[in-house]
Parts: C-alpha cells; sequence; structure tokens
C-alpha cells in the first residue's frame, strides 16, 4: 500500500533550536524526520502516529515517522520541516528563473517497517 | 545590551550575563535566539585538516594552497557574516577568479533584486510599526521563522500613527498553504492557497481591484479582502520563501500587484530575509557588481569581466568547481541532494563557529567567533536597516573578516 | 483544561452542604475558581467509598495548583519567546511606554509579562487586570499567543 503525495517544506522553531544546538542530537533527528500526513491519507497507509514511513522519489529515499495533522483536510499534501531530511527529497534542477523547487517535492510514501534515516547514514549518501 | 544575530530582525534589546559554560540569564531574547547563543557552548569547532587537530595557523595556511591551487574555485555562504567580513570575501573572489553566492540565489534572490534595484517599493519596519495598517504575510510564518517580527512591528506595538494598535487599527492577512501558527492569529484573514496555487490566488486579487467577480477561488472572501486592501492607508506585504518559490518565473505578477495597489493606496514590499545579514552581501554585491549574487570573477582581478546568471549560482556552480570556501552556512544540511552531494565531492574549507555536517565534511575547518557575542560588526537588517553591534564577550577566536584577510594575505 | 462538570462528577454528589455551599455543582464552581479547596468537601475526605475519586480528583486539580491568583497558567515548553503578550499586555503598556509599548522588551520590573531565557515569565500578578475586586476579563496575552503556551483557568 502506497500513496503518491505532495510535499511542502515549512519552518518550526523548536526544531530550528534543537538544529542550532546540535546538528547530530537524537532530539534533532525526532523533530526533523517526521512527515505530517492528513487523516485520510495516513487510514489509507493504515499507519498511526509514530508509525515509520519511507518516503521515495527519483532522488533519493527516506525513512521518517508519520503524524496526523490537525489542520484542515488536505488529502495527498504532506508537510516536513525543513531539515537535511526533507532535502534528500529536493531536486535542484532549476526552473526558468534559476531557483530550486523547494516546495515541489513529490513522492511516494508507504508504510515501513525500517528504523527512521539516521544523520550518518544520510552523510555516507552524500560522501558515495 | 546585544545585538541578536539569529535572525534578520537583529533585535537590539538583547541583555546576556555569561557565565563559563552557558548563558546564566538571557532577557528578551526568543526561542530561536536563545538557540543560536548556546551554539557557542556545544559543539564548538576547532582548527583541523583532513579530521586531525592542527593550530589556527596550519589551517588557514592550508585553506591559502587549496584556494591557491583551485582553477574554478567557490566561495559560498556569507549571509550569516557582517558586512566587513563580506566586503573581504568580494574582494577575495576577485582576488582568486572565483564564483561568489550566497543563499539568496536559493532563496530570496528573486525579489531581493527587485527591492534593491527599486522596481518594488519598500520601507523600513519602524515605518511598519508607525504607520502600516494592513500587514499581509505571504507564504511565511513570522511566528516561527522571525518570532518579535509581530511584536516589535507589524501587528501588535503601537506607533507614532498606529496608537490603538491590533486592537482597532492594524490588520493582519496571511496567505499560505497550511494554517500556520501566524496563520491561528489571523484567522479572520487566514487564505488557504493550494501548492503552487499563489499566481492564480494573486490573479483573482487583481480582478477583485478591478471591481470584477474573479473565475476561481471563494469569491465572497476575496472581495472581502479586496476591500481590505483598497481601505488601506499604509500597507505592506511581507513575502517569504513560500509565496517566492510557488511564484517563481511570474514575478513580474507580483511587481503588476503592487504596482496596482499603489494605484490605489500606498503599499510596501519587505522580504522576509531568513539569515542575519543576507540583504547585506546582496547590497553590496549589486555597488560592486551590478548583481545581488551568482558572480563569477573567473579572468583574475584588474577589472575582468563579471558574469553572472545560473551558472554562476551555487547549484551550478558546486558542480563545476573544484574546490570551495563555506563561510557561515551549512549547505550540505541546507541545500537539495545533488548540490550536497557535488559539495561533498570536492575539497572544502569550513569558516564555521560550530560543528556541521558541512565541517565535518571538510578537508579544513576554520573556527570563527560567533558574531553578535564574540565579534562586532555591521549588518543589515530585512528592511535594509544598518545595524553595528560590539561584542560582548572576549574570544580567542578570530572573525570571519579576520580569517578572511589573513587566507587573502597568505595566497 | 479540567472543566467545572468533570470535577462535579468527581465529587459526592449528596448536596449535604456540609462545605458551606448549597450543591455539589456549585462546591465544583468554587474549586475550578480556586475559592474552595478539596479538604473543604469533610465527606470526600473522610468517607473510604470516595477514596477513588479523591484520588482522581487530585490529578485533574494538580494544573490548576500552579496557577496564579488569576488563573494565569504558563506552558513554557509551548512558548516561542515571541513576546506578543508582552507587547499586547495593557499594564505592561501602560508601565513601559517607551518599551513594551513599542515593541521592546521592558528595562523594569513594574511589568507582568517579560521574555526570559527564551520563554515567558510572570510577575506582580496582582496587577493583572482579572485580579481584585474589580477585575475584567482581560485575554490580550492569551489571544496574542501563537502557540497557547498561556492560558487561564
Amino acid at each position: 500500500m502506497s500513496v503518491e503525495l505532495k510535499i511542502v517544506c515549512f519552518e518550526d522553531i523548536f526544531q530550528y533550536e534543537s538544529g542550532e544546538k546540535s546538528r547530530f542530537s537524537d532530539e534533532y533527528r525526532q523533530l526533523s524526520a517526521v512527515i505530517l500526513l492528513d487523516k485520510q491519507d495516513m487510514a489509507s497507509l493504515g499507519v498511526k502516529d509514530g508509525d515509520k514511513v519511507l518516503v521515495e522519489n527519483e532522488i533519493s529515499k527516506i525513512v521518517v515517522a508519520a503524524k496526523t495533522t490537525d489542520d484542515e483536510p488536505h488529502a495527498g499534501l504532506a508537510f516536513m520541516i525543513n531539515s537535511v531530511w526533507s532535502n534528500q527529497l529536493l531536486r535542484d534542477d532549476l526552473c526558468n528563473a534559476s531557483v530550486p523547487r523547494f516546495k515541489g517535492i513529490t513522492a511516494r510514501v508507504a508504510p515501513s517497517q525500517e528504523e527512521v534515516t539516521q544523520i550518518s547514514e544520510i552523510v555516507q549518501r552524500l560522501r558515495a | 545590551m546585544t545585538t541578536c544575530t539569529g535572525c534578520s530582525l537583529l533585535c537590539e534589546d538583547i541583555e546576556l550575563v555569561l557565565k563559563t559554560g552557558a548563558i546564566s540569564e538571557a532577557k528578551n531574547l526568543c526561542r530561536k535566539g536563545q538557540g543560536h547563543f548556546q551554539a557557542l557552548f556545544t559543539e564548538r569547532t576547532k582548527p583541523m585538516i583532513d579530521g586531525k587537530e592542527v593550530t589556527l595557523d596550519q589551517a588557514i595556511a592550508k585553506a591559502a594552497e587549496i584556494l591557491k591551487n583551485a582553477r574554478t574555485p567557490l566561495l559560498y555562504g556569507w549571509s550569516n557574516s557582517t558586512l566587513e567580513a563580506q566586503t573581504v570575501g568580494i574582494n577575495l573572489a576577485k582576488k582568486i577568479g572565483a564564483f561568489i553566492d550566497d543563499t539568496s540565489s536559493f532563496c530570496e534572490g528573486l525579489l531581493m533584486e527587485r527591492i534593491l534595484n527599486g522596481k518594488i517599493p519598500t520601507c523600513t519596519l519602524d515605518d511598519v510599526r508607525n504607520f502600516a495598517d494592513t500587514s499581509v504575510f505571504w507564504g511565511t510564518d513570522p511566528s516561527n521563522s522571525h518570532p518579535r517580527h509581530l511584536s516589535r512591528f507589524s501587528y501588535y506595538p503601537r506607533g507614532e500613527k498606529r496608537q490603538k494598535s491590533y486592537e482597532e487599527e492594524r490588520t493582519c492577512v496571511v496567505v499560505d498553504v497550511r494554517k500556520s501558527a501566524t496563520a491561528h492569529l489571523c484567522s479572520n484573514y487566514y487564505f488557504r492557497v493550494p501548492p503552487d496555487g499563489d499566481a492564480e490566488f494573486l490573479e483573482s486579487i487583481l480582478t477583485v481591484l478591478d471591481g470584477k467577480i474573479p473565475k476561481t477561488g471563494d469569491k465572497k472572501r476575496l472581495i472581502e479582502l479586496g476591500t481590505i486592501l483598497k481601505k488601506t492607508e499604509f500597507g505592506v506585504i511581507f513575502p517569504g520563501p513560500g509565496m517566492i518559490y510557488s511564484m517563481q518565473d511570474k514575478m513580474d505578477l507580483f511587481e503588476e500587484l503592487v504596482a496596482r495597489l499603489n494605484e490605489i493606496t500606498t503599499f510596501k514590499v519587505i522580504p522576509m530575509v531568513g539569515h542575519y545579514n543576507m540583504r547585506g552581501f546582496n547590497q553590496l554585491m549589486l555597488g560592486q557588481t551590478g548583481f545581488i549574487n551568482s558572480v563569477s570573477f573567473r579572468g583574475g582581478a584588474a577589472g575582468a569581466a563579471t558574469t553572472h546568471g545560473p551558472e554562476q549560482g551555487v547549484a551550478l556552480a558546486a558542480k563545476s568547481s573544484d574546490a570551495a570556501l563555506i563561510i557561515g552556512s551549512d549547505p550540505l544540511s541546507a541545500l537539495p541532494f545533488g548540490t550536497a552531494r557535488a559539495l561533498a565531492h570536492i575539497p572544502l574549507i569550513a569558516i564555521d563557529p560550530r560543528r556541521s555536517l558541512t565541517t565535518d565534511a571538510a578537508q579544513v575547518v576554520i573556527p570563527s567567533a560567533l558574531s553578535g557575542l564574540e565579534a562586532g560588526g555591521t549588518a543589515l537588517r530585512m528592511d535594509g536597516t544598518r545595524i553595528s553591534f560590539e561584542p560582548i564577550t572576549e574570544s580567542e577566536r578570530l572573525s570571519d573578516e579576520q580569517i578572511l584577510t589573513r587566507i587573502m594575505e597568505a595566497i | 483544561m479540567v472543566g467545572a462538570m468533570e470535577i462535579y462528577m468527581l465529587l459526592p454528589k449528596t448536596n449535604c452542604k456540609k462545605c458551606g455551599l448549597p450543591t455539589c455543582m456549585a462546591f465544583a464552581v468554587g474549586l475550578l475558581g480556586r475559592e474552595k479547596k478539596i479538604d473543604e468537601c469533610p465527606p470526600l475526605i473522610e468517607e473510604k467509598k470516595y477514596e477513588a475519586k479523591l484520588k482522581k480528583l487530585h490529578e485533574v486539580m494538580a494544573p490548576l495548583e500552579n496557577a496564579s491568583e488569576t488563573g494565569l497558567i504558563i506552558h513554557p515548553e509551548k512558548c516561542f519567546g515571541c513576546g506578543n503578550c508582552v507587547v499586547a499586555c495593557p499594564v505592561n503598556v501602560a508601565a513601559e511606554p517607551t518599551r513594551c509599548a513599542v515593541g521592546l522588551g521592558p528595562e523594569g520590573d513594574k511589568v507582568i509579562l517579560r521574555v526570559q531565557d527564551g520563554v515567558v515569565l510572570a510577575n506582580n500578578l496582582k496587577e493583572c487586570r482579572r485580579f481584585g475586586p474589580n477585575k475584567i476579563l482581560c485575554n490580550a496575552c492569551t489571544a496574542t499567543c501563537p502557540s497557547k503556551a498561556i492560558e487561564f483557568v
């Protein structure tokens, strides 16, 4: 079971504060490696808060925790806090105006049994 | 008093008491600023070459050697450095014929270019506090990104002509894809747009301003918004990354909207710059090269032609450079996978007060003093206001400006 | 936050008047308004059959015990430190017309709300407009909070 979603990134003060103190802490990973999903998408995926999901597109893939938003319905649209995790899914080819399409992530989301992607794993991939 | 360099509001009313190993007291510092200054005590960098600790002199000598031997070096970061450091940085780029770019090429540059070239009218945040009766937050959530924006300038303070402030005289409008913390505060005038729907929303506003019925969207609410905008005496739009990424090459349309609003009343625009001195870098670059970012000085100093364009921006330059100096920025963490990966594969010199993914991957790490706390200087707030600050504590670490000067001398 | 009905359900519901009030519901409202204390209900304290209810009541009342005289509760873990409440509070504005009124942090110690170490802190609650015989239901600090870090019980 998987769903194709648009992902929009945003800024969160608690996660930012944590990242200022350390990019390598467990706290920063727990606050960053999260995807916020609509109730309906949570149900289609058969996941509940805290369950792990694999988020994958043509750029890369990551495992993060799923969380339901309390926002008004937005099925098909997911949110992630700006971080090294969300950036793994980001294209860097440019539009006509020569900026990357930060807000235009499209990815397939599916339940996963794996652990949340560690920052060390991401660093390895960047250096590979 | 201390100036907070945690975001581009550069709050100057911070009172800090420092004790060894911690900030023992911080008055008026928001949560974001608190995190920023706590960095002073966590994960500080040390001078390193290839993962081994060295002396500062050795690290600087190695940095100079790498830059000297590089054919197409890239100098990137800058938005978290003082104007003084940026000036040395631009001279260094000229001297070695480097690419130079800052975080704005990924973000606010598209709008900042129009502001600095005078195509879109702007004002200061003090004008906002004193005169503004309508603030529009578009694709931005200042409560999270610039926590004191609403309290210091745009919504809650009393100003010269706004003594009744938020209770009676100010209206805030939020346009966003999600109901952010700021949208909750302005929930009466929160307009939800779908992803990439900003251009269509903007066209609908133009339609209602012309007294016509918009084809798409909630017609009643759009007409209500049109009425608020028309009745405004002094309006300010604060576009953030969400709006700019969504508009991209349709930025002319935004220019058109601002021009149309100014036929009716007064409307200004202030970009929601993230880092504390991005605007400073853009303004310096414009003065020296005619471009706000993404420039190559290849061909050497002596008035050689500068080139500007996407090829000179970090996304492409990362792939054509053979070495990079990164200052006050963590592109390995903050930039898209492809760009971060390209940077991770070339020799990097990282100048930063604290450890990051970029310093971890760098061949040379040079620790720097934290601006505002350990180093003084000058910066431009998001509205262009010049703010000078002094360090409040002594540090053995050099400022960005001193480090860059020493690297330049060694080349 | 706990409501009067929830508290009422944990009382004996006998309307015995030993607390000095005519009904258990009135006592529940008194507890919520912090004009009454749990141990002013003798049956609840003395009779073994109410033991479970008493324990639960202490649990639901615990957050209220941290509330100040005006009913103000601050949740520092939710606070952004944005200072909206500092600037909006009418007592702050009157105390520091050249600072809080125009968006700056306070200098003196007359204010009620200030931001300290990244989060809001309350002092001088006797000055709050919700306090005393002429109290009014001012909500400047809660209405301007982006994260529900301040509330009144």
